[in-house]
């Protein structure tokens, strides 16, 4: 019985070690293609950034991190900020942009 | 950015350099007929454009624009060139299926006076991702003092696809009208 937690807990560590972390943004004021352009112009620039996606639908920006480095998820949303909206919740997920991207359409 | 607004009285091409979020400097040349075709006028100048006011909303946006411009401006009714002061204001509401803005602005010279008023509405078709083609429907109604004692009423097509903007229609005087917009990366 020992054996088989000590065997799961390695498995969960290794999945969450292995696993893309993003971070989703919920942003107001965001309506138009070329809002969402400016914005993914801007985040794609930042040294951590992986991937971005906009839903304007959703009003969402979710970014990915690169292997082994941490978003700061402070100066991205002084970023949308400074584009000239307003971010209203931050929250850190164990996803990929793909993966959120399909989430967000499957909804729509 | 680039902007165009082309039809038999009135063509205009204008590009715009942002320096800041909320702050761009731009040039612009326009050509104005009169409807019956005997005035003309030639207007260059340099602008400066400001987002005085944003409001964001969760569903929306709602802007306040500061427009301003200085340049020389020629005719087929004087002589020379004359300074013209062109300051204006417009303001705009839009959702991802809503348009509506209002736009006035001053066109003074000395001896002279072509002021300008417009005001659109419009709405999309239906949603798309932003990395899609959206077609909008849009109403412009647009008048000008001066070389012209008509309004103006164009609907038209809009279509919107990445870097690119494009309207076109036909207005009440059965002229073709053109605008396009261009964002550079």
């Amino acid at each position: 019985m020992k054996k088989i937690i000590i065997a799961l807990a390695m498995g969960i560590a290794a999945l969450s070690a292995t696993a893309a972390t993003s971070t989703k943004f919920t942003v107001n004021g965001m309506v138009c293609s070329f809002c969402a352009q400016g914005i993914e112009k801007r985040l794609s620039k930042m040294g951590a950034t992986k991937d971005v996606f906009v839903d304007l639908k959703k009003k969402t920006v979710a970014v990915e991190a690169k292997d082994g480095q941490v978003l700061d998820a402070k100066a991205i949303s002084a970023e949308i900020v400074d584009s000239g909206y307003d971010v209203v919740k931050i929250e850190t997920v164990l996803q990929s942009v793909a993966e959120i991207k399909g989430e967000l359409k499957s909804r729509k | 950015m680039s902007m165009g607004d082309v039809s038999p009285n009135w063509q205009e091409v204008f590009v715009n350099y942002a320096l800041t979020a909320r702050d761009a400097a731009g040039a612009s040349a326009l050509v104005m007929r009169s409807d019956d075709g005997t005035k003309t006028r030639q207007f260059t100048e340099a602008t400066y454009t400001r987002l005085a006011k944003r409001w964001n909303m969760p569903e929306s946006q709602a802007n306040i624009w500061f427009i301003g411009g200085i340049g020389n401006i020629t005719g087929n009714d004087f002589f020379g060139s004359k300074t013209m002061a062109s300051p204006g204001i417009q303001v705009d509401y839009e959702t991802t299926r809503v348009y509506v803005a209002a736009t006035a602005r001053l066109y003074r010279a000395q001896g002279l006076n072509h002021d300008f008023a417009s005001a659109r509405a419009g709405f999309s078709f239906y949603e798309v991702d932003y990395d899609q083609t959206q077609p909008w429907f849009i109403l412009e109604v647009r008048r000008m003092r001066g070389l012209t004692d008509k309004t103006e009423v164009t609907p038209m097509l809009r279509l919107i696809h990445n870097r690119y903007f494009v309207e076109f229609g036909v207005n009440n005087a059965s002229q073709a009208r053109m605008n396009f917009m261009y964002i550079f990366d």
